[in-house]
This record gives structure tokens, sequence and C-alpha cells, in this order.
């Protein structure tokens, strides 16, 4: 029996967001001498542009680091960086399958936050060892003390020992390795067992074909091995094996308990499923490994090219970023307005915009996104029932016996000054006090059971423009609840334009339906006729605003020197009709579709 | 039909509102200008020998700002070097503040036989504001001297702090003062104009006043016997401007000076818009083009529809067909048929509507390669 190697460590950082977590991951790769100083791009580890530009981490990123202990003997440290964000704890978890340990790293100026209980619980689930730290006590406002207090308390962990860092100034992170050495144990796995790798991350290379990043549980890998998945019939030869050095680097061999990547020639994006294991093609193991519990989306949207002849694109853009996010799910979808798209899942708003994102700056296509939506549970007269989550799949009113939404329970973290302003947006959006506990005099925690649907709006924006940005939250579904709701339909010139439907609480409809017809008649340009916008709710108009016809809008001259420029003029104003979509008769720009995610600030 | 169009940049001052290439701190060139423009006409000349033109337009800048013997020499040079037909229609931009006897005199005697005489607006603060040099009472002793002759008054609206009242007054006296032909047209406010800020500013009338205006001026124009006959322009009958009906029937029209345009052999000229450049060129014996383009088939046949759209006559499918062989109802049937309701039909032509005569760059932009 060949077991593997007691020099190795695999560990994550568990932080809230802006608690240092991916700082201190850049510390430690430089005293590793991963990366010389020199070379060092701030936040290391954050590759994607959206990372660094909103300066969080958004994908688990693996790297490999050697470190010469105390002790005397040299470690090999396979870090995997994590997303901090709610949204993302899908996320977490697959690092956390690969890891044996986790720095939870805590702000010295701000305490334990919501989302690092969140994943710390995640981390108990899967067994790993927790190595508390805390960072930034270069401030002046750090209370170190109270802080490793509160890790006792709140989290139930030791933090005598402690790591006390400063990540921004390099302070103190030599323990932080020492600290690893010591109380993350090293893998277990039998080096000569037949092969079992936990797919934790893949990604598509235009030459290598998927890049599976896997964790070695069992036997070793390398290049001509015929491997296979659990999932997939197909078998591939490998033909690169390597670490993280944080780029990849190949390798010989990867040995059991080691974290790397695999590449084998793998051209089809469908074959490859996160969570899933790799083994050898002519001596598979006996069974996978426990793989990851399916996540499911809680907040949909429809995505479609903003030039419908894009719609081949689009789909090869969805299914490649899917091989990187196991968690967005994606079904075809067609709208009047908006042609062929996606139905797309995301596991929250965030999720969602990154997605967006990442769409349009990675594969370069400009995109319209329909109101973020739930999933609806409906309850038809006939006894049927069936989940919606795209209004116009809503069968009509007459069929619907009744339906029902997802709530959250939700947590909030605030200062105590701005609980009566938490309290009214609550209320304000259907939410049901539970509870409000202090814990300390700085901060106070409130729990309240929401409607996704009513935070999937602009709960998000309102909190923070109420608390001026202080507060936190944190939400996990709570079921379904037996709800009032109807469709607001918005009428374009006396047609419906599915694309702009949305479902809403009865109470809420008169308020949103006035609002989004005030938003649209800003938004849609002036035409040659008169174009009513009106809300309806059942066939019963609620709001109507017009957009008056054009007058005026000719070239006032246009003599000998003018004709080149007016033909111009002409053919640049056809060109911004290609990006409007036609509603009946009513062009609409692309841009108005997104007009209804907006929130309207003095809608009172 | 063809055209000579002649640019004279010069300017006592700049209009807050012009973004056409003029100079107002340039006089002192203005002899040698003149003198390159002889040699442009010449050159211009030998090429286009063999053709007829029917109308000649003397442009700005303002044309009557330099001495009288410039227009007069060039008049001379022209008719030594083009083909002019048996009555040509000359024609000569003047600004009110800058006429003397003296000076129309000349031109007569030159053959201008057409006079546009910049008006803008009966409303001497709003003259100001446009940054024009003249006053309502240098217009009046303008058109005094030019009484029994063919002119045209240029009415603008749009102005800062314009009212209908204002409106109604500028026609009142360019009606008054004998005008066979009204251009009214809206002040567009262009990017890197003075009044432009105003514009950013919000100034300006908006577009729907600015249509009110339009609406009140075209019904007081014609009552007092104006009919319009393109989107901003308004005559007494049989007092079109030929010139500028040639650009819109597509005719050829040569353009001579510094950022002239031109338009013949299929072909769209552009001159350096710049004066030092345009008297290199010249003097070097070069053509000071700086942007030459074939009009494409399909250009062409986009161009005539425009262009046709634009006036009151319409799109004649018959001079279409003879034009370019095919029928443009079929050429264009899917912006046809999608402005359909905007257009009206009298035998074998269309025309827009009168009430979307204003609104027609989105009727146009359908018909847009």
């Amino acid at each position: 029996m060949a077991k593997a190697s007691r020099f190795l460590r695999n560990f994550c950082i568990i932080a809230h967001i802006d608690h240092g977590k991916s700082t201190i991951a850049d510390r430690i790769m430089e005293l590793t001498g991963q990366v010389s100083k020199r070379d060092m791009e701030e936040q290391l580890l954050d590759s994607m542009d959206i990372e660094r530009e909103r300066g969080i981490t958004i994908k688990l990123t693996p790297v490999r680091m050697f470190y010469n202990a105390l002790d005397g003997n040299e470690y090999e440290f396979n870090l995997i960086d994590t997303p901090g964000h709610v949204d993302f704890t899908y996320e977490v978890s697959r690092s956390l399958a690969a890891c044996e340990g986790a720095l939870v790293v805590v702000d010295a100026t701000q305490g334990v936050e919501a989302q690092t209980l969140a994943n710390v619980y995640l981390a108990l689930e899967n067994n790993l060892e927790l190595v508390p730290v805390i960072n930034k006590i270069d401030l002046a406002s750090a209370r170190i003390d109270e802080t490793k207090a509160e890790i006792e308390e709140v989290i139930g962990l030791d933090a005598s020992e402690a790591p006390c860092v400063s990540a921004k100034e390099g302070t103190n992170i030599r323990d932080i390795l020492e600290a690893v050495v010591r109380c993350v144990p090293p893998p277990e796995g039998d080096t000569d067992d037949p092969l079992r790798a936990l797919i934790f991350d893949s990604y598509y290379d235009n030459y290598k074909g998927v890049i599976l990043f896997v964790r070695i549980k069992d036997g070793q890998v390398r290049v001509g091995d015929k491997i296979r998945t659990f999932l997939s019939e197909r078998t591939y030869d490998v033909t690169e094996v390597g670490a993280f050095a944080p780029q990849m680097q190949p390798k010989g061999v990867l040995l059991a308990g080691e974290v790397g990547y695999i590449a084998a020639s793998i051209k089809s994006i469908e074959d490859v499923e996160v969570g899933d294991t790799v083994t050898f093609a002519d001596r598979p193991a006996a069974a996978p490994l426990p793989g990851y519990k399916k996540v499911q989306p809680v907040v949909f949207c429809g995505i479609y090219p903003l030039d419908g002849s894009k719609f081949g694109d689009l789909k090869e853009a969805i299914l490649k970023l899917k091989l990187n996010d196991a968690a967005l799910t994606f079904e075809p979808d067609n709208s009047v307005a908006l042609g062929f798209g996606f139905r797309c899942g995301f596991l929250g708003l965030l999720h969602m915009e990154i997605v967006q994102e990442r769409i349009e700056r990675e594969f370069n296509l400009d995109i319209i996104t329909t109101a973020p939506s739930v999933s609806y549970l409906v309850h038809k007269t006939n006894g049927d029932s069936f989940y919606v989550d795209n209004p116009s799949h809503l069968p009509p009113p007459a069929e619907i016996d009744y339906m029902e939404e997802p709530i959250v329970k939700a947590e909030i973290y605030s200062p105590p000054e701005y609980l009566g302003s938490i309290m009214e947006l609550c209320q304000d959006k259907r939410g049901v006090y539970k509870n409000m506990t202090y814990l300390d005099e700085r901060r106070v925690r409130l729990d309240y059971l929401l409607p996704l649907n009513e935070i999937v709006y602009d709960f998000f924006d309102e909190l923070k423009s109420r608390t001026k940005g202080y507060a936190s939250f944190d939400y996990e579904l709570a079921g379904y609840q037996r709800s009032k709701l109807v469709k607001l339909d918005i009428l374009l010139n006396g047609e419906v334009c599915d694309a702009l439907s949305t479902i809403v609480h009865e109470d809420h409809a008169y308020r949103r339906g006035r609002m989004l017809a005030e938003n649209l008649k800003d938004a849609i340009p002036r035409q040659l006729f008169e174009i009513p916008i009106q809300a309806a709710v059942g066939g019963k108009i609620i709001a109507r605003e017009t957009v008056k016809a054009v007058r005026k809008d000719v070239l006032a001259k246009c003599y000998g020197g003018d004709i080149t420029r007016k033909k111009k003029l002409l053919e640049k104003q056809k060109e911004g009709k290609k990006r409007m979509r036609q509603v009946g008769t009513v062009e609409v720009p692309s841009e108005v579709f997104m007009e209804i995610l907006k929130t309207n600030k003095d809608r009172k | 039909m063809a055209g000579i169009y002649l640019h004279i940049p010069f300017c006592k001052q700049k209009c807050r509102y012009c973004d056409f290439v003029s100079f107002c701190n340039r006089s002192d060139v203005a002899e040698a200008y003149m003198a390159c423009l002889l040699k442009e006409i010449e050159m211009r000349g030998k090429e286009l020998a063999g053709r007829t033109f029917d109308t000649v337009y003397f442009g700005g800048g303002t044309p009557s700002v330099v001495d009288p013997k410039y227009i007069y020499a060039a008049m001379r040079q022209i008719k030594k070097c083009f083909a002019l037909s048996v009555r040509p229609e000359v024609t000569i931009e003047v600004n009110p503040g800058t006429v003397s006897e003296q000076k129309i005199a000349t031109y007569k005697r030159a053959g201008i036989n057409r006079f546009s005489v910049g008006l803008q607006t009966a409303i001497d603060a709003q003259l100001g504001e446009l940054g024009r040099i003249h006053t309502v009472r240098d217009y009046l002793y303008c058109t005094s001297l030019l009484r029994g002759e063919n002119f045209s008054a240029d009415v603008m609206l749009g102005i800062k702090g314009q009212t209908q009242e204002d409106v109604k007054k500028t026609i009142e006296i360019a009606a008054g003062s004998g005008a066979k032909h009204i251009s009214m047209y809206a002040l567009q406010p262009e990017d890197g104009t003075p009044i432009y800020t105003d514009y950013l500013n919000g100034e300006l009338p908006d577009g729907d006043e600015v249509a009110a205006f339009y609406d009140f001026g075209r019904a007081l124009l014609k009552e007092k016997g104006y009919r319009r006959y393109e989107v901003s322009n308004f005559c007494k009958k049989g007092f079109e401007s030929r010139h500028n009906l040639n650009y819109w029937r597509r005719g050829e029209y040569v353009g001579l000076g510094v950022s002239a345009s031109s338009f013949f052999s299929g072909r769209r000229l552009l001159n350096t818009t710049d004066l030092d450049e345009y008297m290199k060129c010249i003097l070097s014996g070069f053509y000071p083009v700086i942007d030459s383009e074939e009009v494409s088939a399909q250009d062409a046949r986009f161009e005539f529809v425009m262009l046709g759209l634009r006036t009151a006559y319409g799109v004649s499918a018959a001079e279409y067909q003879k034009q370019f062989g095919s029928d443009w109802k079929q050429d264009f049937s899917a912006a046809y048929k999608r402005t359909r309701s905007y257009l009206e039909e009298e035998g074998d032509i269309t025309r827009i509507k009168d009430e979307y005569l204003f609104v027609q760059n989105q009727i146009l932009s359908e018909y847009a390669l």
C-alpha cells in the first residue's frame, strides 16, 4: 500500500467579501516564492477582468506551492481560492470537497459575517479542519481580542493561537503557513488503487479541448492513460497532466491526494459534468466519489442575442460558460418580441449579473436580458400543478386555482441606527418579521421571511441605499407559500409585449404597472404615430401612458454639399433601427427590455 | 439640367449657428483666393466642355462681403469657360448688412438675376442672438434696392426666445418686402458651433415648438400665395429655385472653391476645406479634391428616392424607370410597404403626405441601404 504523501496539504480560504481573502492568497504565494514580488499582479488568483474590477472572487482558482517549514521539511501546498458571495456557495462547496482544511479569515475591524458562518458550516459538513486567521490588524480600528472572542462564541473555534496578520502589509504571513502544516491533515488515499479523481471545475481550451480540474482521491494518472468518467461512456487518452503554478504547469504524474488538471482532447463540452469522477477505462474503480449535490437555480431570466442572427454564437457561449460554471442552467426559449434565445437559471442575482457580463465580455456578444423571475408553483383548477418561471408560460387566469411562490429566510446584519429603515423596507417587500438579536452594541441581526420575488426585484439596491452600504444580507430558500399573484402585461400600441410581462403580487400590481408605464414612456423613442403604453392585469388596464408622435426630425437643408451627409445620416438611422425590436408596429430599442429592471426612486 | 456652385468663404463675423467653411479674419487673402477661383473655373471648364449649364450660384460664407469686382470677374470667367444655356438663373447670397446700391448694380451687370437675402428673423434681439451683423432695417434697405428683382428671403425657426408671433412678423416682413421666394428652415444646432451649447442647455425651442412654428408658418405662407415645393422652400408660382431643384432631381453640378462639392459623371467630389491648401493645390495645377466617390447603382437609386421625396412634386415612377430601368416600388418593396401609409399617390407620382413632410427622416431611413 502506497500512501499519499504526508508532506501534502490541500486547503482553501473562507472569508466574507472584502475581508482580504485574495490578498492573503497573494501573500502566501509571494512567501513561498511561487511568484516573485516583481511579477506580482495584484490579486493574482482573480484572473477574470470582472473579478479584478469588482474586487470579488467568482471562480475558484487552484494553485500549487512549496513551503520549507520550521520543522525542516518541505511541504507541497495546494491552495484553492474560493468566492465569498452567497450566490457562489456552490463553487465553495466544490472546492471544499477537494481540500482537507480551510483558513477562516475574519476581518479584525468587522468581525464574523453571515456569509463566513454559512461557509464554515459547509466546511464542517465536509469534515474540514478549520484554521481561524485574523486579518487587517494594521488598521487603527482593529479589535483583535474582541474578534478572537467572537470567533470562539459565534463559530465555536479555538482562536487563542489564531495567526493575526495584515495581508496588506505582509505581516505574520508565515504564521498562517505554519498553522496549515500543524493543523491541516495530509490527504488520505492510496496511489495503487484504481483511479478516482473528482472533477471540481473545467473550462474549454481552444487547442487542448476541455481541461478538467481534479482532486485525485485514489490512484494516479499520467499521460497516455485511457480514462473515462462515470456519467459518460466515451473514453479518452490523457494528453497532459499538471499542477497549477498558478498557471498550468505540465508534470509527469498526478498522485492520490494531489490537485491538478487533466487534458485528454475532450472536444464535446456536453460530456463533462463537474462533480463527476474520472477513472480508468480498462480498470475502473468500483464506485464514483460522492460528487456534489445538484443545485437548484432560484433566479431566472431570458437571454437573447441583440442581433437575432447571432443565436448560434450565444448558444456556443452559454455552453462554454456552463462548462466552467456548473450552477448555470439553461433551455432554449422563444419570444415574440425578442426571437430565439435562452431561459437561464441562476443561483442568485449576482450570479445572473456575472453570467451576463461574461457573455458580453468573454464572447463579445451583445445581449438582451429580460426581468429576473423566480419559479412559481401553479395549481390549475383541473388539479394539475407545475412550476413556471417564465411569465409568458403562465396559463390564463381562469385556469389557475392558486399559485405558490418561493419564500426565503433572510438574515440582515446592520448597525442599529438603520433598523427602522430596514424594517420599513422589509414591510414594503411583504416581509414577515421573525426575530431580532443584538450581536453587540454595534450590530443587530434581523430575521425575516421574504418572498424571493421581491428580492430579485430591487431589494439589494434598496437595502444598500437605505443603510449607506452598512447592512449585509444573506438568505436561504425556505419553501413555498400560497400567494395572490398576477401576471402584469405591458401593451404597446394595443399589443402585448411578451418580453415585458412579469409576475407580481396583486397588491403591488397597480404601483408596478404605473411605474413601468412611466419608465417605458421615457425609454421608447417617439415614432410617426402616437403609442399608447398600457399596463394590464388579466385584460384589465391599470395604467396608461402615451409616447407622443414625433413632429420634427427633418434635416432642414439639403443642397449640393448636404446630399452625402444626409445619405449617411439616414444610413446610420437605419443601422440604429436594426438594433430595435419590432413589437407589432412599434419599434422598441433593446435597452427598453432592461428598463423593466430599473427601480423608481420616486414611486410613492 | 446642370448647375455651377461657387463658394465665397469670407464673412465679417461668424454667425453663432454656422458650421459652413467661412473665415472672418482672412480678407487679406480674398484677392488671392478669387484669383484661384478663376483658375479652378478654367480647369473645370476645360474638363466639362460640351456640357451646358443652366444655373450659377454664389454661396458662402458671405459672397456679398467681397468687393463686387471679384464677383463680376468670376461671372465673366464662367461665361468664358462654360457653356451656359440661353437664360441661366444666376443667384447670389447677400447679407443685408453688406449691400450698397453700387454692389447690386455691379451684380446685375455681371448677369446675376436672383438674390437670396438672409433675413432669418424680423426681431432685432434675435438677430443679435444668432450673431447676425444686420438689423431688420438693413433688410428693408437691402430689399428696397432689389425692388422688382427676383429675390428670396431666409426665415429661420427655432431661435432662442422665438414665439409664434415672431414667426408671423418675420413672414409678414419677408412677404411685404416683395420676396418671390421664401426659405423657411429649422435651425440645426451643429456640434462645435456656439449655439450648440445653448441647445445642450435646453435654451432653444424644442422640436415640438419648432414643428408648431413650421405648421403655422406653412399655413401663413400659403395664405400669402407662397406654395411649398420642398420641405423648406416656398415660392410664388414660377419662382422655384432652378439651381436647388437640380440638386433634388439628381442633376449634375460642379462646385468650385474651398469646401465645394460636385456631382458629375456618376461621382461625388469634395474640395478641401482648408483655405491655404485649396490655394496651394490650384496654384500647382491640381484639383483640390479630398474626397471622390463613385455613386453605386444602388446608392443612385436611393438618392433618387430620398431627394425626390423631399420635394412636393415627389418621385416619378416613369422618371425612375427611365433612369434606372426598373420599378422603384419593386426595388424598395420592403421599405415601400412599411411606409405606405405616410405616402400619397397621384398617377405615377408618389409623395410624402403633407403632414409627414416634416418628419420624413423616419420614412426615408427605411429606404436607406
